[in-house]
């Protein structure tokens, strides 16, 4: 699937997710359940926020699916030296495409449930977030060499 | 400026909450609208980290729990019985209603041999024995602490004693409270609840949505550092420690307002980085706890 398609899936999954809080903000009464649906929405805009400015750096930045030769293409061997460690930016193959993961939180340390970066983590990524919108929301760096 | 950090309601109405189901409980028994429940408190392969927290627990504490809303039938660590009549009342009550809470993980090698946790009948009793006969029957099983949730510290590598979770031998509903230890008020709300309403609200873990439904990083005092790339760079500075390794961005329980210690302080309030303890895969996975010599700031 390509980047543009995981975007709109993970946006369609959103809409739909506000619907239906506002759905159930209509329906409810307790005051309880009612700021856990604001909850919702509120962490649910936010995801929206987040998705759009990604969306907006990586169709910014050199990355053209279209136009692969435009892109940083990787070799395994090249990936394999972003390592997070001792100055190194942190990357993350998922898919054939080059993932920064140098500041996204769940990274802390570069390291993220025994993972680290530097490798095509493209099965760990499928057993554990498998239809979690998480992706699109990623910074693109490159491709991975076919 | 007092008031200005103390004034999120969603922030002090949580804390309030588990003196508000405790207290409900305990009128409600007083009364005789609600009847006391028998509590079995089951300790197996683990460091007695939980029952220790517990009594450090205030309002309710553990005197609350023991007066006035269960009869606690067993704890090896408190109870005034020990050898074989320890044992007897254990199993004494495999037909009678009990709620039965778990610390510490099973360890099954060699049929559980590598925890025996006492003799019946001139025979030892395994921690794997015992958790097959009762763990069926309660009422409600509440896993507590990371050992008796998913392992733990005893099912660290390399798991001489193969140790694995509660759940692992059980086929039935465990709800999970995780956490090394689990916080007091975590194990006296989800107790309260049941105690008035039945099964709390879980997630897809089985963890009660009221402590673990929000991430540390999205309510972390110290979250503006974080948005602004603004990083510590050794234990003690004051900033977001994400760069040596925090585990608050995939830790999702209310540690940031709850705090431990009788609610007085929690480990990023004294500089040191959340180390998932409540995050399943805790301690293998959240490893390692600090690293220096990690990425440049951006």
């Amino acid at each position: 699937m390509s980047e543009q398609q995981l975007y709109n899936k993970d946006f369609e999954h959103i809409i739909s997710e506000i619907n239906n809080t506002i759905d159930s903000l209509y329906l409810t009464k307790n005051c309880y359940d009612k700021n856990k649906l604001l909850n919702n929405l509120r962490r649910q805009i936010a995801n929206i926020t987040m998705l759009m400015q990604n969306n907006r750096i990586n169709t910014d930045s050199m990355i053209d699916p279209k136009n692969p030769t435009a892109s940083k293409v990787f070799t395994p061997a090249e990936l394999a030296t972003y390592t997070g460690k001792d100055g190194n930016l942190a990357y993350v193959a998922v898919n054939g495409v080059v993932y920064d993961m140098t500041n996204v939180a769940a990274w802390g340390g570069a390291t993220h449930f025994g993972l680290t970066p530097g490798k095509d983590l493209t099965g760990v990524f499928a057993s554990c977030h498998d239809g979690q919108p998480i992706l699109s929301t990623l910074p693109v760096v490159g491709v991975m060499a076919p | 400026m007092k008031n200005k950090t103390n004034s999120c309601p969603n922030q002090s109405e949580k804390l309030k909450l588990i003196s508000m189901l405790a207290n409900k409980a305990i009128a409600s028994i007083k009364n005789g609208s609600l009847k006391k429940r028998n509590l079995v408190w089951l300790e197996l392969t683990g460091c007695s980290g939980n029952i220790i927290s517990l009594l450090d627990g205030v309002n309710p504490g553990f005197r609350n729990l023991a007066t006035q809303m269960v009869n606690i039938i067993y704890d090896n660590s408190l109870m005034v019985a020990d050898g074989e009549a320890a044992m007897e009342k254990l199993f004494s009550i495999a037909d009678d209603d009990y709620i039965l809470l778990v610390e510490g993980a099973v360890a099954t090698k060699d049929d559980g041999l590598y925890n025996v946790i006492g003799q019946l009948n001139g025979q030892p009793v395994t921690a794997y024995r015992a958790i097959n006969e009762l763990g069926p029957k309660a009422s409600y099983v509440i896993a507590m602490g990371a050992c008796a949730c998913d392992g733990g510290v005893t099912a660290a590598k390399p798991n001489p004693s193969h140790a694995v979770s509660i759940q692992s031998v059980l086929n039935r509903k465990v709800i999970k409270l995780p956490g090394c230890p689990c916080h007091p008020d975590w194990l006296m709300g989800t107790l309260s609840y049941i105690l008035l309403y039945g099964q709390p609200e879980l997630d897809s873990k089985d963890r009660p949505t009221m402590f673990y439904s929000t991430l540390i990083h999205d309510i972390c005092p110290r979250r503006p550092f974080f948005d602004q790339g603004i990083f510590a760079e050794k234990l003690g500075d004051k900033t977001c420690m994400f760069k040596i390794g925090c585990r608050g961005p995939v830790t999702p329980v209310d540690c940031p307002i709850r705090k431990w210690n009788q609610h007085v302080n929690w480990p990023i309030g004294d500089d040191s980085p959340c180390i998932g303890c409540a995050q399943f895969g805790f301690p293998d996975r959240m490893e390692p706890f600090i690293s220096y010599n990690t990425t440049r700031e951006e």
